[in-house]
């Protein structure tokens, strides 16, 4: 196992990430912009070397300034955690070039797996069905028009190099691929500069469902379950729960399989997971592989008992993965809500401000709570980086158990000083679409968008 | 060819601040006493294996008054103080050449150097004769004065080291009874016995 690991994040994913290692008996090196020093999250780490300036640009995004802080305190491995430089194959390279193992997959298979047509025509020919679309970028506006009518209206418009929800156009008709087509290509290019574009039939009404794969570097992989994120805003995911409520169990098991048996195939490393789009029909296509620990990593924990950033740890430190599928057992249900510092009866206005109150008993029940953050009382939310401030997360023997400790948890969290997302969880959870389990990405159950609870 | 990062600055009072631009190892830091000037290189950050010239940025001058590191490549984050400078007045222009502290304070070269930041103390405990005054003769390990740390009174011993001899003549004390140190600040200043 490493001796030293350079943490080269911040904020909730930071502290996650140094519990687990030193659980393992690894000292943790933190990384701090101007704006964090002296937070009380950077108490989580052994030693911490200032990288810059507030702007994630200047510190956290600026890779030669996070790995020289590897490099100056002698760690002798880096994890990314999630956002900001986890999903960087030149991050990763530079990383293993300056001596420290990148705690994540090679990078070359990172590479391959951030550009989205490669990465899906690895998946199908790894096993996994995508959605129907052009398997090349496209070339032109005609080459757009005879494609979207051999696979039928609607269809999505995509960057290649996209992400997150950016990038992405719908199309109804001829008409609008043609009005669209130089204007999205324009877009890619400034924002993600590369204007490869792509072509994909809409799932109407689908949900996001994503399985968590494990994988060491002796071709061993396992699923650790799926999650449904289709509790979702503008692509930005709000609630997650594990089990997805409209599979069955042996959907369930094949799925998983499937997902744990391409990650192999396409010689994934650590934890990861693979993204699917369910239509209505129950079909079931891949969308894209995250290679990365995510945020909603708590559910498929509660449901398992694994550490999952422990396994990335020991996987990356060439270790043979612990456990096997036939040692994985999933049990009960979990469901996670995000607390953001955004109010989201002001369309989720961000709310940065010093938390005067931060208070979120766990002793409720029926079932029980875990609750991931790295703030406390008297701290404050900077405006620099994203709003959230936890993650609070329920499991219970069965779905209703885990929605009413939840729910329990939720009336019994006090936050004063910055607007939280805390009434739009509890709307949502009390919501008949959350509970009944029928619900899709295009809107939020128990809430609607003019701004007022239903 | 080099990189060239520019140094940071910020006001302190009187004094001016030279901040380390990024993280990295700091080495070819220049000596207590070095004039800086606007333009001037300062030293080298090595970033990643790449070394960059650290320049002093426009409208800053001073005369460096701490002391460089220990190590050869200092470790340092973004932020970091690496140089603090005193003003220039015109006698400092004129009477303090680059080349160390001693001259600019008109000594003959030989001094001692705190160990350590602390209170500097004369004397064991008041009303006792000091440790050392004008005149005494001193060699390796005699105290010659009580540093506090945190608390924490230990001997400063004299040390045949910088160029001091085995032993030495206290010409006088520089630092005064009680008075404020930084690691590197001159406490005395001697001759050879």
């Amino acid at each position: 196992m490493f001796k030293k690991l350079l943490i080269a994040n911040r904020g909730e994913v930071a502290v996650r990430i140094a519990r687990s290692a030193r659980e393992l008996g690894v000292a943790c090196v933190g990384v701090a912009s101007e704006s964090d020093l002296g937070s009380s999250w950077l108490f989580a780490m052994d030693e911490v070397v200032p990288i810059g300036g507030a702007a994630p640009r200047d510190s956290y995004l600026d890779m030669l300034r996070v790995l020289q802080a590897g490099v100056q305190t002698a760690c002798t491995a880096v994890h990314p955690g999630w956002g900001f430089l986890a999903e960087n194959p030149r991050f990763a390279a530079l990383a293993e070039q300056h001596g420290m193992t990148f705690v994540g997959p090679p990078a070359s298979v990172m590479a391959r797996l951030g550009t989205k047509l490669p990465a899906k025509a690895a998946f199908e020919a790894a096993g996994l069905q995508g959605i129907p679309g052009s398997a090349h970028a496209l070339e032109s506006v005609d080459e757009a028009l005879e494609l979207a009518q051999r696979i039928g209206y609607p269809v999505m418009i995509k960057a290649d190099a996209g992400g997150g929800g950016r990038g992405i156009r719908r199309c109804t008709a001829a008409d609008q691929v043609r009005d669209q087509f130089g204007a999205a290509r324009a877009e890619a290019e400034a924002a993600f500069g590369d204007g490869a574009l792509f072509l994909e039939k809409c799932v109407d009404n689908g949900r996001h469902v994503e399985v968590q794969v494990v994988c060491d570097a002796f071709g061993n992989a396992i699923h650790v379950g799926e999650r449904d994120c289709s509790v979702q805003r503008n692509h930005q995911k709000l609630v997650e729960e594990t089990p997805c409520p409209l599979l069955s169990a042996e959907e369930r098991e094949r799925l998983g399989t499937a997902a744990a048996r391409a990650a192999a195939a396409i010689g994934y490393v650590g934890a990861g997971t693979i993204e699917f789009l369910r239509a209505p029909s129950g079909e079931l296509y891949f969308m894209e592989m995250n290679a990365r620990l995510q945020v909603e990593h708590p559910v498929s924990e509660m449901i398992s008992g694994l550490d999952l950033v422990r396994l990335q740890l020991q996987v990356a430190a060439n270790q043979v993965l612990p456990v096997r599928q036939a040692d994985v057992r999933l049990e009960g249900c979990a469901i996670e809500c995000r607390i953001n510092a955004e109010d989201a009866s002001d369309n989720f206005r961000p709310t940065p401000g010093v938390l005067e109150v931060y208070d979120f008993p766990l002793d409720v029940g029926p079932g029980t709570l875990r609750f991931d953050t790295h703030l406390a009382a008297g701290d404050e939310v900077p405006p620099e980086y994203d709003s959230l401030l936890g993650k609070l997360i329920a499991y219970a023997p069965t779905r209703a158990e885990a929605i009413e400790t939840l729910l329990a948890g939720l009336a019994a969290a006090r936050v004063e000083g910055v607007s939280t997302t805390i009434p739009l969880h509890r709307a949502v959870l009390a919501s008949d679409d959350f509970v009944s389990g029928d619900y899709d990405t295009s809107k939020i159950p128990g809430w609607s968008m003019a701004g007022s609870e239903r | 060819m080099n990189d060239e990062l520019e140094l940071s600055v910020r006001r302190d009072g009187d004094e001016l601040e030279l901040l380390a631009p990024a993280p990295g190892a700091f080495t070819l830091a220049l000596e207590e006493g070095a004039l800086l000037f606007a333009g001037a290189t300062a030293g080298v950050l090595r970033v990643l294996e790449r070394d960059h010239v650290l320049r002093v940025p426009a409208g800053v001058h001073g005369r460096v008054t701490n002391a460089r590191p220990e190590r050869v490549h200092e470790p340092v984050g973004h932020g970091a103080l690496l140089y603090r400078l005193a003003p220039l007045d015109a006698a400092g222009l004129t009477s303090a050449p680059v080349g160390g502290a001693a001259a600019a304070e008109g000594t003959s070269g030989l001094v001692l150097r705190s160990p350590q930041s602390g209170r500097f103390y004369h004397r064991p405990a008041p009303g006792d004769p000091a440790f050392a005054e004008a005149g005494t003769e001193l060699s390796v390990g005699d105290p010659v004065g009580l540093l506090e740390v945190m608390k924490t009174f230990s001997h400063v011993p004299y040390r045949a080291q910088d160029g001091l001899p085995q032993r030495a003549r206290v010409v006088r004390l520089l630092a005064g009874d009680g008075a404020e140190v930084r690691r590197g600040d001159v406490l005395l200043e001697v001759e050879p016995a």
